[in-house]
């Protein structure tokens, strides 16, 4: 009893940390890892554990050789590292999500301050790089059950994603509900809506994320593909397929959400959800590439900030704008 | 269903001292009693070292500002009147100190009313409050004549405050079970004041032994009536519980009278009854002693001036790593760091807290939005900290900084550990002395 120590109040705090909420969010991520690694075969895991620890790496380097405060302890640069070896497919050579890791961490959110500091979604920027650095790799999609090696570089006959079939006016040779349980080519974590969903309820419950970004997503994408359905397809089957598949899922619920690049208030939320499903569903539809996830969500997280400030809540008792004087 | 307002946060009430009947805790050998416990101007000691005082005798008055006046705690000498810090962030302040005698006189100008309650006029009752010191009890510590007078002629309807939101806090949940009939008269007293026919008591549901206490009280009085509340945090705040019970957002810039009501916090209107019917000052109130540092949790009936000291010393010492002693409620008390602070008008609770409820990482926005979602005020906290970190005043002001008040359910939830109304405060302090100048 020798001092006291006196702060500002609350003097109690919510038991959740910055680290709980990501290992949460790895939680939920989880079922989907699992079950790519039954559909892909164990490369999947390889994949995803050399994102992991890669993003954790250049963390921990960067920190170190900055000379600034250690933060691997909060868990998002491993969160980065496993959304990252979701969006990629799993026959990539093990040196890309290296080169993904490197520009997600230090690029995209170190050189801007770190967590809660960086412009856009790390995973997704560097996906985007790979996509656009290395177009063959990325797009080189295997059948499920295929045997690939664990480590070694592949040499497999791409096929085609059910987005790319959309894309060129045919139905996808999958059942709908095979691409609803995930039994269909894609990247590694996107291709089970089942399981994916399933972690996506896990962060609701825990209210680590809330239901507006992707509901207004997810509604915005149906109703735009039920407006312009894909020819010679019935609409509703339409609308499944494209709910289904390119990661729309995967981006609505563990991309978009994510807090740094995203509105903080409700109506922000519900513009920036509607906004990436427009986007997405644009470039779907009228752009050169099969998949819209990636861009629309960079597009609004670049918005992010300007969504806040035009969509300030009300407040309690209607406080007058303040006068300048 | 019980009502409620939107955003607020759940928190773990943890309280275990509901259970804990209310105790008298005998007053010790001297009594410190600051001459500011209330909001407004501080008093002016009207008694100097060497003087015999009597239990309820005036000690510091100021008939010309609104304030309260200090009445002794015990009877005895004065030994000595010194400048001290303000325990509750007033500034300097003077306390009297008394050295009790243990005779515990009551002073002569203590009567019970000779008259019919019902026969008393207004400004009878005003000023009987008065002088008897009251200020309001739940923390905030206005001055009740002043909430009466200026509620005059406006208010329709009387709130009573028994939400008691704040965790760990029973005193109002023990004062309601013990001496209901305390409260209901004191608030029929307030209802003679003000020429009002509806009086409200606000209770959160997790007080439901004392609603059922106060129901069957007032059943057969069309007058009275008792609504059960969501048990949420600030669930006690003026505001919120205007817009739970009557769905009234009070204009920012305004008072409850404004929309009609007046709020009374529950232990405020018993020492009203006291003050008015038996002509007793405000000498002492119930503190919750809690915390899990402190050997035995209690509910205690404390002499005013009585030292955290001697506080500890009644309820068995300290156990364990004490790392805070809070005056007030964890969620928007006061740090203490002197065990010779004492108990004033405003102490609903004494906590003696290790670092258990405290995050230990380093502070990092994530810009999460819980912060938003759970402001009851509406406001975007995770930017006034910002703007506030940065001194951009104006920006502050853009997103309604002093509509804040303060309640800490922001930094509560904060998974970052950012101390977002530190940073509030700072911010309000700056505009508040810009506006001085």
């Amino acid at each position: 009893m020798d001092f006291l120590k006196v702060t500002s109040s609350p003097h109690m705090r919510h038991e959740d940390s910055t680290r709980i909420i990501m290992i949460d969010v790895i939680i939920a991520l989880c079922p989907a890892l699992i079950w790519a690694i039954y559909i892909f075969g164990v490369r999947a895991l390889t994949i995803t554990l050399v994102s992991v620890l890669s993003a954790v790496l250049f963390e921990f380097l960067y920190r170190l050789i900055m000379k600034k405060s250690q933060s691997i302890g909060d868990f998002s640069a491993a969160v980065t590292g496993m959304l990252l070896a979701f969006s990629l497919p799993v026959s990539v050579p093990l040196w890309m999500p290296v080169v993904g890791s490197f520009f997600a961490i230090v690029i995209v959110k170190q050189l801007y301050g770190g967590i809660g500091k960086n412009v856009v979604n790390p995973a997704l920027a560097a996906r985007v790089f790979l996509f656009l650095a290395f177009p063959s790799e990325m797009a080189a999609f295997t059948k499920p059950f295929e045997k690939l090696p664990i480590f070694a570089n592949t040499d497999i006959i791409a096929t085609a994603t059910p987005l790319a079939s959309l894309k060129e006016g045919t139905a996808p040779s999958q059942r709908t509900f095979d691409l609803f349980l995930g039994n269909n080519p894609g990247c590694i974590g996107e291709v089970s809506v089942l399981l994916l969903a399933a972690g996506a309820l896990y962060l609701l419950a825990r209210k680590i994320i809330t239901w507006h970004i992707p509901v207004a997503y997810i509604a915005t994408a149906a109703v735009i593909s039920y407006i312009f359905p894909g020819s010679g397809m019935d609409a509703v089957q339409y609308v499944i397929c494209e709910l289904c598949t390119g990661g729309l899922i995967l981006g609505a619920f563990f991309m978009a959400t994510d807090y740094t690049t995203s509105p903080v208030s409700a109506k922000g939320r519900i513009i920036y959800g509607i906004g990436c499903g427009l986007i997405t569903m644009f470039i779907r539809i009228c752009g050169g590439y099969p998949e819209g996830v990636s861009f629309a969500i960079l597009v609004m997280n670049c918005l992010a900030w300007y969504i806040d400030k035009f969509t300030k809540p009300r407040v309690f008792g209607g406080a007058k704008k303040n006068e300048k004087k | 269903m019980a009502i409620t307002f939107s955003g607020g946060i759940h928190v773990d009430g943890c309280k275990g001292t509901s259970t804990k009947p209310i105790e008298d805790m005998p007053a010790p050998e001297f009594v410190a009693l600051p001459l500011q416990q209330h909001i407004g101007a501080p008093v002016k000691a009207v008694v100097s070292a060497g003087d015999h005082v009597k239990m309820g005798q005036v000690i510091g008055r100021n008939d010309n500002a609104l304030s309260c006046p200090v009445h002794a705690s015990v009877s005895g000498t004065v030994e000595r009147i010194e400048t001290r810090n303000s325990y509750i962030g007033a500034g300097k302040t003077e306390f009297i100190i008394i050295k009790n005698d243990g005779n515990y006189d009551l002073c002569e100008d203590i009567k019970p009313l000779e008259k019919n309650v019902t026969d008393l006029t207004c400004d009878e009752i005003v000023n009987s409050v008065r002088e008897a010191g009251i200020s309001g009890m739940g923390g905030a510590t206005f001055p009740a004549y002043a909430k009466i007078q200026s509620a005059i002629g406006k208010a329709t309807e009387v709130i009573v405050n028994c939400a008691e939101c704040e965790p760990f806090i029973t005193a109002n949940h023990r004062l309601l079970l013990e001496h209901p009939m305390d409260v209901i008269n004191g608030v029929k007293i307030l209802l003679i004041a003000l020429g009002v026919h509806k009086a409200t008591f606000a209770i959160e549901d997790n007080k439901k032994n004392a609603a059922k206490v106060l129901e069957e009280l007032v059943a057969d009085d069309e007058m009275f009536s008792v609504k059960l509340l969501k048990t949420k945090y600030p669930q006690g705040d003026e505001r919120q519980i205007v817009y739970a019970l009557n769905g009234i957002e009070i204009p920012t810039g305004k008072l409850p009278a404004d929309v009609g009501c007046v709020i009374f916090n529950a232990e405020t209107c018993a020492s009203i009854y006291h003050a008015v019917v038996e002509g007793m000052p405000l000498i002492s109130r119930i503190v919750t002693i809690d915390g899990d540092c402190i050997a035995e949790s209690k509910n205690l009936r404390i002499p005013l001036g009585t030292s955290y000291r001697d506080i500890i010393e009644f309820c068995g010492g300290i156990k364990g790593n004490l790392s805070k002693i809070i005056n007030g409620g964890p969620m928007m008390g006061t740090a203490q760091w002197d065990l010779d602070a004492t108990v004033t008008k405003g102490t609903s609770a004494l906590l003696f807290f290790s670092d258990k409820y405290e995050k230990k990482t380093q502070p990092c926005c994530i810009h999460c939005g819980k912060c938003v979602s759970v402001c009851p005020m509406h406001l975007e906290p995770v930017y006034l900290s910002m703007f506030s970190k940065a001194s951009v005043l104006d920006k502050c002001l853009d997103y309604n900084i002093m509509s804040c008040m303060e309640c800490g359910c922001c930094s509560y939830i904060c998974p970052g550990n950012v101390p977002i109304v530190q940073y509030i405060r700072e911010a309000k302090d700056k505009i508040k002395a810009k506006q001085k100048k």
